[in-house]
């Protein structure tokens, strides 16, 4: 029944076997590649824990199924330290303070790096990150999101 | 490597303690052994040599020196503010400090158990409280250690402390990891004295956790890994309360199915297909219900609660008593009065991060990675499901997604351990989002009626609080004869710093099936809305300016005025009006070992109810990081604007009404007021901010909001069923 497949994540190409290539990213990203930066928070796109990017946009990896994702370049929260965008979130979100318990920033970030390269800046990046955390790290976001 | 074995320090019992690398700081517990050797956990790989120096420090060639803390980070900031009180001792540069959660301790005594209560668990706001001077006075005994080994390697005196983890004479200096071998076989001073600078206490420092939380690996529960897991999910019995009866056939595809007792674990190749193949049991197997859901549903436990909140007969517990006059006589006498009963409704936690756990469990030992605010309880749990001894046990604690009190229980800590005892093999076990909402250990339910008075001087003359509640304490003490106290469902409503001459705080425990836990900010989440929200209608019923009733109701505890002044100087409450369209409320907070007031400044918009500005002024003691305070604040603030506004489980036929984040409504960016947050100045002992910021908020807005519209919100939440969309 498995399927073997091809995924570049963060620039690099990686073998996956998949139970069906119906399987959300997110769980081929954590189980079959061991990248468990991309957080399961609610399975049905509201919470926005599972946020990546693929081809640029970003995708809710909890219902983003992975066959519709080979071919395409998928960047998660462990490829932003290589990348311009987000490497300035980042940065944004250390020198703000930004994380609490950290399990929400994972898609805070990936979404508004995608926000930043949809060509969006400060309060911009603020109205497209709709995304919860329960810790209420909020303000600190808005901040850190204000001088992107 | 100096590292011990730390099985060999437990299986020599006490007296080992005394024995190996840390002997000077016996008294402070063992040193810990390095690397568990598992993958997936902070401490995974010390690559360079690393010497214990007591339980608590771990210096490495490289000069950094890591802590090891008995307290949890769950997204408190509680490594960063542990971390500041050695690196002030030890005159350290901030890049040089690391923390590490340490193992559950199972010996005694054990080192990391909080000094407040001597257990290995975080809640409560206690772990600065606790930690504060313990753990200064260990930084003292290691920097005086690690002096008198300089002194040992080059006689001759006038050692002391330089900047970056060194000594120096002036002639000599030495780095610590050149030091520390030696300081670890020295005697231990008695009382050495505390650094009486600030360099790092009182500081805005940065977090030490937020680099890990911004590229991806902090590692979380659901995040560890280990060689050779599998993947587990669960269903509970749809109804609470149920078991399983029989089990259906395994789900093709399924590498196995464990029966749990209450639920049934499904294990998988990958999470999400445990998951799909476990809901898909919930109607093939066959569960015993119980005979009646009427404990277990929300219409009939509340219709119960308010009968018990006016009933002559309910015999409450009395919690407090005060005053000359029986309060009901003074109320009898009272001028002015008030009877008015507040309603709160059960909750959910929610954490972010689902419950999980990984376990792997041999014929002779067992290992388990958990997101746990309850490290030291889950020995005991891992003992009675494996039969092994503590000795063969090893606990590692990992970041948590959100603890909010869910996460000291240990369910599914069982759980995971039950599934990897019976197949044999390393399991990572996580629930769905819907389980997590429909089993959660939910905050209580509470009907509260109070009765006070204000005598011919307007003075508070009489109060009759009462109580009514499902007890957690007594849910969890169900053995015959058992009759726990439960002190907590009166805290933040028994020993009020208001000047009250005659009072009486009652309890009425309420028959209760629904599974009670410990929700951030417990007693005080749903008792300070009753107060804060009684002692303005007071002031109303008087016409008085509520914020200057509290001042002089509260005149006898200077600490209690100072943040009430505060919050008026910060708010402007005196000194000019709220725009038009809005208005102020009041509520102050005498708990978790601080004082805390809020003023919130709240309109109407399309009919409801806005938080605009959040006011609050804290005194918590020295504060030892103001940044993380003011995120604690924050949070908090955000936290009880969801519960006041949205938060709400309903139960009928013993099921929750809740399934996922979409019905259960929490606060996004768009609905955060502005929070402006003021920290008083204060040399007093730590006080805790992680609860603190929680309780006052659904009062102020109530209180805000009966002044703008004059009517009063006496129940919570003020607009139940709203729903929560999609991003």
């Amino acid at each position: 029944m498995s399927t073997k497949i091809s995924l570049n994540v963060n620039g690099v190409v990686r073998t996956a076997t998949v139970s069906s290539t119906d399987m959300p990213l997110l769980w081929v990203l954590r189980d079959v590649l061991g990248l468990t930066g991309t957080k399961y928070g609610c399975g049905i796109e509201v919470c926005g824990a599972c946020t990546v990017l693929v081809d640029g946009q970003r995708e809710h990896s909890c219902v983003f199924d992975v066959g519709s994702a080979i071919g395409k370049k998928i960047v998660t929260v462990e490829g932003l330290s290589t990348d311009a965008e987000g490497k300035k979130a980042q940065a944004a979100w250390v020198e703000h303070q930004v994380p609490q318990c950290g399990y929400c920033q994972p898609g805070m970030l990936t979404a508004t790096v995608a926000a930043m390269k949809g060509g969006h800046h400060g309060k911009e990046i603020s109205s497209e990150v709709n995304h919860l955390c329960v810790c209420g790290t909020y303000p600190r976001i808005k901040a850190a999101q204000q001088g992107l | 490597m100096e590292t011990l074995d730390r099985r060999a320090i437990l299986a020599g019992g006490a007296a080992a303690l005394m024995v190996p690398v840390g002997a000077g700081l016996a008294k402070l517990g063992a040193p810990l052994s390095g690397a568990s050797g598992a993958t997936g956990t902070a401490s995974a790989a010390a690559a360079l040599p690393t010497t214990d120096l007591g339980a608590y420090l771990r210096i490495d060639g490289a000069n950094d020196v890591t802590l090891l803390i008995g307290a949890t980070e769950m997204g408190q900031g509680i490594m960063t503010g542990l971390a500041q009180l050695i690196a002030e001792e030890l005159m350290l540069d901030w890049t040089q400090v690391k923390v590490e959660h340490a193992d559950a301790f199972a010996g005694q005594p054990n080192p990391f158990a909080n000094p407040l209560f001597r257990a290995q668990l975080t809640g409560g706001s206690t772990s600065m409280r606790g930690w504060y001077t313990p753990l200064r006075k260990a930084a003292a005994v290691a920097r005086e250690l690690l002096l008198a080994a300089a002194e040992t390697l080059t006689p001759g005196g006038g050692w002391s402390l330089a900047p970056g983890g060194k000594a120096t004479n002036g002639v000599k200096t030495y780095r610590f990891s050149e030091l520390v071998e030696t300081a670890a076989g020295l005697p231990a001073p008695a009382s050495p004295a505390l650094a009486t600078t600030r360099n790092v206490i009182g500081k805005p420092m940065a977090r030490t956790d937020i680099p890990a939380k911004v590229d991806g690996s902090a590692v979380f529960g659901s995040d560890v890994q280990v060689p050779g897991m599998v993947f587990a999910s669960v269903v509970h019995c749809p109804t609470l309360g149920g078991t399983v009866a029989s089990l259906p056939s395994k789900p093709s595809g399924a590498l196995a199915m464990v029966d749990l007792g209450n639920a049934v674990a499904v294990v998988a190749n990958d999470t999400w297909s445990a998951m799909r193949m476990a809901e898909s049991l919930a109607s093939k197997i066959r569960w015993n219900l119980p005979a009646d859901t009427s404990s277990r549903d929300s219409t009939s436990i509340m219709a119960n609660a308010r009968a018990l909140a006016t009933s002559t007969s309910a015999a409450p517990r009395i919690y407090e008593t005060t005053g000359g006059v029986d309060p009901a006589i003074a109320l009898a006498d009272a001028a002015v009065r008030l009877d008015a009963t507040y309603e709160l409704p059960y909750l959910a936690h929610a954490c972010m991060e689902v419950l999980n756990c990984t376990a792997v469990v041999t014929a002779d030992s067992a290992e388990v990675w958990a997101p746990t605010q309850g490290q030291q309880l889950c020995i005991p749990t891992v003992m009675a499901i494996t039969g092994l001894p503590a000795t063969a046990i090893k606990v590692h604690t990992t970041f948590l997604g959100g603890g909010l009190g869910r996460k000291i229980e240990q369910d599914y800590v069982g759980q995971a351990v039950k599934v990897a005892k019976a197949i044999g093999k390393p399991v990572k076990l996580t629930w769905s989002r819907k389980q997590d909402f429909q089993n959660d250990m939910y905050r209580p339910c509470a009907v509260i009626r109070v009765q006070a008075g204000l005598d011919a001087n307007r003075n508070l003359s009489a109060m009759i609080y009462r109580n009514v509640s499902p007890s957690i304490n007594i849910q969890r003490n169900t053995k015959p004869g058992n009759n726990p106290e439960d002190t907590g469902a009166v805290a933040g409503a028994q020993g009020l710093p208001y000047a009250i001459a005659n009072r009486r705080i009652e309890f009425v425990p309420l028959p209760a099936d629904i599974p009670l836990g410990y929700w951030r900010s417990v007693g005080e989440s749903y008792n300070t809305f009753a107060v804060e929200s009684a002692i303005d209608e007071l002031a109303g019923a008087l016409g008085a300016d509520p914020l200057a009733f509290r001042r002089a109701a509260l005149a006898g505890d200077p600490r209690a005025v100072g943040v009430i002044d505060a919050v008026d100087a910060l708010s402007g409450w005196s000194t000019s009006s709220p725009r038009s369209g809005r208005a102020r409320g009041v509520a102050f907070l005498k708990g978790f070992g601080s004082y805390i007031a809020m003023v919130a400044e709240v309109s109407q918009s399309s009919g409801k109810m806005r938080l605009n500005t959040l006011y609050c002024a804290i005194d918590c003691g020295v504060a030892v990081n103001p940044d993380q305070i003011e995120a604690q604040i924050q949070g908090g603030v955000i936290h009880g604007l969801s519960a006041a506004m949205w938060g709400q489980v309903l139960f009928a036929g013993g099921k929750a009404n809740v399934t996922n984040f979409n019905n259960y409504r929490l606060a996004k960016a768009g609905d955060v007021p502005d929070i402006k947050v003021s920290i008083v100045a204060s040399e007093a002992a730590p006080g805790g901010v992680g609860e603190t910021g929680v309780p006052c908020v659904a009062p102020a807005m109530a209180n805000a909001y009966a002044k703008l519209t004059g009517q009063r919100l006496r129940k919570l939440p003020f607009y139940p069923g709203a729903t929560m969309g999609g991003l």
